[in-house]
């Protein structure tokens, strides 16, 4: 899994609300069927952050840091997603299966 | 110490600062097969600077300082360890075999902190500098004592052991302490813009990668092979790594 790809779905579990870093890994399986691994999560957040695209939702000094993703980081998730979905499309119909 | 701690004492300070206790547990808790993860995703971000969070301003231009001089130590120990090489001198009564070493000098010099011209700080510059060079500049002195005393003249055994042992910590001492001093007054002094950082990291891997290349042609064109390939290894990595972090400042700050 390419870091862009685990920026991806930090956002996109992210985007149903703020969460800390094992639970965002927790949401990620259940989305994907397999966790990332920490160098792969930790550096996708590290990354996010200082894009300004997430950002932390608790208070400075908890032990387990929340994050919560920032407008920036939902608009940078809507046009990925819509590329997505539209390369998505372009394959089924190419494959000859209709999009649902 | 565990590893998980050592793997998560591997990560840039601001990504440590923020989750270094999360990436500890992770570590611990999935085992071994988590390491290559770990630790690939360690490498990554020394690459890549500008992915670093910021808790305080300018800290990412203090880290790459420090970690500047600890790269530009790291090759000294290592060509002090293959000395005397004829492909690698560092002298100017031979220019064509010590050209690597004008970028780097330039980079050391654009990376360099810059006190500021007040006397209370001068004086706690001074202060700092004395308390964290004394143990090295000891060890120096007792060196150059030792060897210069005639005591020990030809040592053997236990004794020429003992005294290689104590001539490489003392360098490596040296090494670890110059890189102290920096990260202690990084923190008072005016530390290197963004862009003259992304320079000396660029001329300092331009070095390096001159480096690796007279001693890739010393291993192929003479005779004897007087070059060293695990040398030109870790002279050409250090090149890449410090090429590709400054590039990658460079477009983050552009």
């Amino acid at each position: 899994m390419h870091s862009n790809d685990a920026q991806m779905l930090v956002l996109t579990v992210l985007a149903t609300g703020p969460l800390h870093g094992y639970a965002i890994n927790t949401a990620i399986e259940e989305l994907t069927g397999r966790k990332l691994g920490p160098g792969s999560l930790y550096g996708a957040l590290s990354r996010l952050e200082a894009r300004e695209l997430i950002g932390p939702a608790g208070e400075a000094g908890e032990r387990h840091r929340t994050m919560q993703i920032t407008d920036a980081g939902r608009d940078t998730l809507r046009v990925e997603l819509e590329q997505m979905a539209r390369v998505s499309q372009t394959g089924l119909r190419a494959l000859g299966i209709a999009p649902t | 110490m565990r590893a998980a701690v050592l793997i998560t004492r591997l990560y840039p300070p601001a990504v440590r600062e923020r989750w270094g206790a999360e990436i500890s547990h992770e570590v611990s808790e999935s085992g071994i097969r988590s390491w290559p993860d770990a630790l690939g995703g360690a490498a990554r971000l020394w690459l890549h600077p500008g992915d670093w969070p910021e808790t305080l301003a300018g800290q990412t231009c203090r880290v790459l300082a420090v970690a500047l001089f600890a790269v530009t130590a790291v090759t000294a120990l290592l060509l002090r360890a293959t000395e005397p090489s004829a492909a690698l001198t560092a002298d100017v009564g031979h220019p064509a075999t010590s050209l690597w070493l004008a970028p780097i000098v330039v980079g050391i010099a654009l990376a360099a902190p810059r006190p500021p011209l007040r006397w209370d700080a001068l004086r706690h510059l001074t202060t700092v500098a004395f308390r964290t060079l004394t143990a090295p500049a000891v060890a120096v002195v007792a060196m150059f004592v030792t060897g210069r005393s005639g005591l020990i003249e030809h040592p053997t055994g236990l004794a020429h052991a003992a005294l290689i042992v104590y001539y490489w910590a003392t360098l490596g001492l040296t090494a670890i302490c110059l890189c102290t001093l920096i990260a202690r007054v990084a923190r008072t002094v005016t530390t290197p813009s963004t862009r003259r950082l992304c320079a000396a990291l660029l001329l300092l891997g331009t070095g390096l990668a001159l480096a690796a290349t007279q001693s890739l042609l010393a291993i192929v064109w003479t005779p004897a092979g007087t070059g060293s390939l695990t040398v030109t290894l870790a002279l050409g990595l250090l090149a890449a790594a410090t090429i590709s972090a400054g590039q990658d400042l460079r477009r983050a700050s552009a």
